[in-house]
Formats: structure tokens, sequence, C-alpha cells
């Protein structure tokens, strides 16, 4: 009896200190963008929206923000399609290069992405296509794909292997069961995948600042330029708006799968 | 009582003598260098209720796969209806599946599930609602079209996935140890109701199992199979009484081995002797026929045997043996004595008895004498 409630207690601490670690970045970016003075603080000296009322009047922020939505698009319809066949190949078949595979699937955690950037840009810049926005998306897709694998197979390996022999016994040829069997199981690991892309696609910041060029920065990239100069409080108000874009996110992931199905050990 | 009501309608049911609508010739499958199915075969004919029994990994599960056509034999034939499949993808084929673990499709209402068969199977789009709603109502679930599968219980998991392989009237219906994962009373009222549907709509039904009552209770006929060959294949009270071999008899019902060596043969019966205790009983194996001093096995059923204080009460018995009870087991209905047999070299055998009113209940310990009929031995060769 004891134990398990020193046990209980222990793991309380624990997940309190990793809330308190986790959010505290956040809590002071949110509290700095309500202030009414012209220096980034914490705690805020007294409480506005001006600098909320200043980044929607700076065109060049909300048309880089636009930028970024752009390349998140593109980045996901791409990794829709690739990233859910490949997982759930993945996941089913012995297939022929999986070595190699896994080897691509933890490229994220092992070559820098200053690495992977310069690589890309030398592609984009061979193929003529640099200083355009959506081969920008098309980089964030390649770097970030793994991820939307890894979802995919998380869920169409949790999958009953004798879910698809039942669509065939019931009569379904092959592409009927994979459409109408196969790809519905695996769809809340397709949705998390792409708002998992999406999000990562809307911040990246070392690539873009590689692909792009002065006409075409994307959010991250204008930011970065922006406090090369002077850290001003609209650029806590527009982190903010980054973080109500991944909170929607969250929000819509609940809303199509219920957050429970990640939650749960699936 | 089961048992005696399913007994009469067998008699009923059979009538003239249907066309075959499953046959097996000669399969083999083999996995690696393991042979899972070893040169099965049988015929089943229309109409009827075939159970496959035998224990964990004889192979039961792969023979249905490839009836189902999931796998393909390594070699030898099936066919069903008279054509041969061995070309046939599952999806073409007339067969409904029960799973084991059920495979619902979990995205879809129970409805959309039933229905789905249908919608492959390009049925009339008109015909459909209806047709799931007469299915759902045979399986008594006709209020609970629009649940999903994790809004049902186990018990209405297992009926909606029934509805699923009947609803478009397959040539054959497979179950694959749907029952297992259902407790004993959900489990025994499930069986009936499978005996119930199968007999009103007629479909030939080849069910597998390792549960030696259902199989008992509920089929026309049951093959047992063990270490990918089958052993026995003949009606419920054939198998129990006539086990063709020694691995049949000790599976089915509680049977009790008694080693020995034959000492002499007649026409239809076999002297032999266990420890110091002269045996007799039937030989069962026709083709056959013991010689002396044969090593053989006595099989004779806890249920045949009968326990008492004195010798005299079991005057009627061709056999008395005298032991001790070594343990009481109370099951209830029942109680099971095991009575070790100083004779036989201390073998052990249990005894039911039924009746515990009429004899004195014995303890651990006490000197009992067991006896039993000659007729009630089948001996097989060791
Ligand atoms: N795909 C496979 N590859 C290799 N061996 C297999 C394969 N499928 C089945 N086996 C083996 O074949 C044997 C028979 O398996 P099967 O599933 O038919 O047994 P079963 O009679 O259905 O057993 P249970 O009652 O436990 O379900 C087992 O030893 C199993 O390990
Ligand atoms: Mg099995």
């Amino acid at each position: 009896m004891t134990t398990a409630r020193g046990k209980t207690i222990f793991l309380w601490t624990l997940v309190m200190i990793s809330v308190v670690v986790l959010s505290a970045p956040t809590l002071v970016v949110l509290g700095a963008s309500f202030t009414a003075g012209n220096m980034i603080t914490f705690p805020p000296q007294g409480l506005s929206l001006k600098w909320y009322a200043s980044i929607a009047q700076a065109t060049d922020l909300r048309e880089a923000f636009l930028r970024s939505l752009y390349v998140a698009l593109i980045c996901t319809l791409v990794a829709i399609p690739v990233g859910t066949l490949a997982g759930i190949a993945l996941a089913k078949y012995a297939v022929r290069f999986e070595k190699a595979l896994q080897i691509y699937l933890l490229l994220p955690f092992t070559i820098p992405l200053i690495g992977s950037g310069i690589g890309l840009m030398l592609i984009f810049g061979n193929a003529g296509i640099l200083g355009q926005l959506w081969p920008v998306g098309i980089a964030c897709c390649v770097i970030n794909l793994p991820f939307m694998i890894w979802a995919v197979t998380a869920s169409a390996g949790s999958l009953d292997p004798d879910l698809e022999l039942a669509a065939a016994n019931c009569g379904a040829p092959p592409l009927q069961t994979f459409l109408l069997v196969t790809l519905p199981a695996v769809t809340p690991g397709v949705i998390t995948g792409s708002l998992l892309m999406f999000i990562l696609a809307l911040n990246e910041f070392l690539v873009s600042l590689l692909l792009v060029d002065a006409r075409i920065v994307t959010l991250p990239v204008q930011i970065y330029n922006s406090i090369r100069s002077i850290i001003t409080p609209d650029l806590a108000a527009i982190s903010v708006v980054f973080i109500g874009c991944a909170a929607l996110a969250i929000t819509i992931l609940d809303r199509l799968v219920g957050l429970d199905v990640f939650l749960k050990s699936k | 009582m089961a048992v005696a009501e399913t007994g009469l309608d067998r008699l009923a049911v059979e009538g003239p003598v249907g066309s075959t609508a499953v046959s097996v010739r000669n399969v083999n499958m083999v996995f690696g260098d393991y042979r899972a199915v070893d040169d099965a075969s049988f015929d089943l004919q229309e109409g009827k209720f075939l159970t496959i029994l035998g224990p964990s990994g004889s192979g039961k599960t792969t023979l249905l796969r490839m009836i189902a056509g999931f796998q393909a034999p390594t070699s030898g034939e099936i066919a069903i209806n008279g054509i041969p499949v061995g070309h046939v993808p599952p999806n073409k084929r007339s067969i409904g599946m029960v799973f084991q673990k059920l495979a619902l499709f979990p995205h879809m209402t129970a409805a959309q599930n039933v229905a789905f068969p249908l919608k492959m199977r390009r049925f009339d789009a008109r015909t459909i609602p209806a047709r799931v709603a007469k299915y759902l109502d045979l399986v008594k679930l006709g209020g609970f079209a629009n649940r999903r599968i994790h809004e049902l219980s186990g018990g209405q998991q297992q009926r909606i996935a029934i509805a699923r392989a009947l609803v478009f009237e397959p040539d054959l219906l497979l179950l694959d140890e749907p029952l297992a994962a259902l407790d004993r009373k959900l489990r025994e009222e499930m069986q009936l109701e499978f005996r119930r549907i199968q007999r009103e709509l007629g479909v030939t039904t080849i069910n597998v199992t390792h549960d030696q009552r259902e199989a008992l209770v509920v089929s026309d006929e049951i093959i047992v199979m063990d270490k990918g060959r089958i052993q026995q294949n003949a009606k419920p009270s054939a198998t129990y009484r006539q086990p063709s071999n020694s691995f049949v008899a000790g599976f089915i019902g509680v049977t009790n081995f008694l080693s020995g060596s034959v000492t002499d043969v007649t026409d239809s019966e076999v002297a032999f002797i266990a420890g110091t205790q002269p045996l007799c009983g039937r030989w069962v194996a026709t083709d056959v026929r013991p010689s002396a001093g044969q090593s053989v096995k006595g099989a004779v059923r806890a249920e045949q045997i009968r326990v008492a204080a004195t010798p005299d009460r079991l005057d009627d018995l061709q056999t008395t043996v005298a032991g001790s009870v070594m343990d009481v087991i109370f099951e209830g209905e029942r109680v099971v004595y095991e009575v070790r047999l100083a004779s036989l070299q201390d073998a052990t055998i249990r005894v039911f008895d039924h009746d515990p009113s009429q004899h004195a209940e014995f303890e651990a310990g006490a000197r009992v004498f067991v006896g039993w009929n000659a007729r009630d031995v089948l001996v097989f060769a060791e």
C-alpha cells in the first residue's frame, strides 16, 4: 500500500516538473506578447494588444506567414499519399530493402539539418527551381517524411491481419480491400502524421533559410531576419500566433479521431 | 438433454443423401520442413455440420485456411460443389467465415459490416437493406444496426460476425474457434445458436474447435486431428464409443489407460495382463490382429467404472480390482475419485460417481473396490 502511494506521489511530482519545464517558454512568450512597453520582457510591463495590432499591420510578416502556410500545405499534400503507402508497405510486407529503409527512417536524428539543406540546395539549384516556393514544401516533405511513415506504420502494425482476409472472404477484390478496409483502418495514423508534417513544415527554419531568397522568405526566416536587428515584442506576438496554429491543429485532431486514440498505446 | 435433442433431430434431418459440398483430397501443407497438414482427405455432404477437433497446433486452422483460399496447399486438391478451387482466389469463393478474433471492420457500424459482403458481391442495392435487417433479426440484433463494433458486447460482436458470414447465403460456412474467447455459459448458448441457425438455413458448415463437448453437442460429423493427420472421421456417438485409436480415445472424454501384454486372443476379446491383474477387452482395429505377448493398452472411460466399499456390490461387473482412494474431487453434479490400484503396478485411475447419495462417499485413503465390464475396455496396440 505505502509503496504504491509513494510511487503515485513520485510519478505526480515528475509529471508536474515536466509540465512546468515544458510549458515555461510558452507561458513566458505568451506573457511577453501582451506587454504595453517597447521591450520584450517578462513579466510584461502593463497589458495591451498593441503588438498584435502591429503584426496585423506588418505586411511583410503577414505575407511570410501565408508563404509558410503554403509551404506546409504542399509538404502535407505530398506526404499523405507517399507516407501512407510507404508506411503500410513497411508494416505489412517483408520489404526488400528493409535495412536501408530503417536507416532512412533514422535520418532526421542523425543527419544535421544543415547537411540535408545544403544537399537539397545543390539539387534544386541544378534543377533550376531555386527561388520558387513549392520546392521548399517538397524539401520539408523529404526531410520530415519519416515522421509520417512512423505514424502510419504504428497504425498499420496494430491492425488485425485477419481484417484483410475477412474482406477477401466477403468478396472484396484486392483494390477494394485496400481502399475500404486497410486505408480506413490506418486513418488515425494518416491524420496524426499529416498534422505533424504540417506543423513541422510550418516551423521549418534551417532548410527554408538555405532555399529561399529575399522575395520569398517564410515566417521563421522572417523572424530570424528581424531579431538580427532588434528584438521587439511583435516577435512574441507572432510566436503566440504560431502556438495558436499548433493548438488549432491539435483541436482538429481531437475532433477528427479523438486524442485518446493516441494517448492510449496505439 | 441437449445431446438427446440433437440426436433426434439428426435422425429427422437425415433424409436422402445430399451431394458432396466439400471434397478434400490428399491435401498437404508444408512450412519449411514442418508438415502442418499431412495427407488430409475427407468428403462433406451438403447441409452437414462438421467439426474439426484437435489439440493446439494439430493443423485445424491451416486446413480451414486452405479451404477458404487464404493459403494454397503444398499438394492435393480441394473441390467445392464438385469444382476444384485451386486457382480460385478467396474473394471468388462462396464461403462465409467467422474468424477466431472475429475480424469485424472497426470503422463500420454493425449494419455496414453485414452489408459489406452484399456490396462486394454486387447484390441489387435496393434489396440490401431488407436483407441486412433479416439477418440482424436472425441473430437477434435487430435493434443494434447502427451501433459501432466497439459499442457491442463480446457475444453481440460474435453474432454480427455470424450475420456477416451468412448474409450472402454462401455455399459453405467456416467457423474457426469463434467461441473460444467466450465464458462458458455464453459459449454453450452460442453453440446451440449456431446449431439453430445452421439448421434453419441448411448451410454446410465446418467448425473448428478444441472443445470436445462442443464437438459432441453440435456436429453431424467429427474429424479428430493430431499432428496434422486426420485420426478419425465419424459421427459424434461413434467417435465417443468407437474411437479408432488410442489418441482419439484419450482426447475425448476422461479415459484411463491400462498397459499390459496380450495373453490370449479369442474372436471378439483380447485377454491381457497388466501388472499382476488379468484383464479382458475388445480389440478395436479391424485390419490387424493382436498376437500373444504383444504390448497393448486397454482404455476404459471414467464413467464406465463403478466404485464400492465391498466387492459384492460390484457382482454384476466382470472385472473387480481392489484399490485405495488417493484424491476426491467434488465437481457438483458428480464426484471424481482418483484410485490407486496396487495390482496394476500402482496405476492411478479416475472414476466418476454421479450418484453419491446411493453409495458411501469415500474419503482420501479409503480402501475401495472398482469394477467394469470387459466390453467397456477397448484394447489398442501400444
Ligand atoms: N505461416 C506459417 N508458417 C510456419 N508454420 C506455420 C504457419 N502457420 C501454421 N504453422 C504451424 O503449423 C502448425 C499447425 O498450425 P494451426 O494454426 O493449423 O494449428 P491449430 O490446430 O489451428 O492450433 P490451435 O488450436 O492452437 O489454433 C503449428 O505447429 C504452426 O506453428
Ligand atoms: Mg487454430
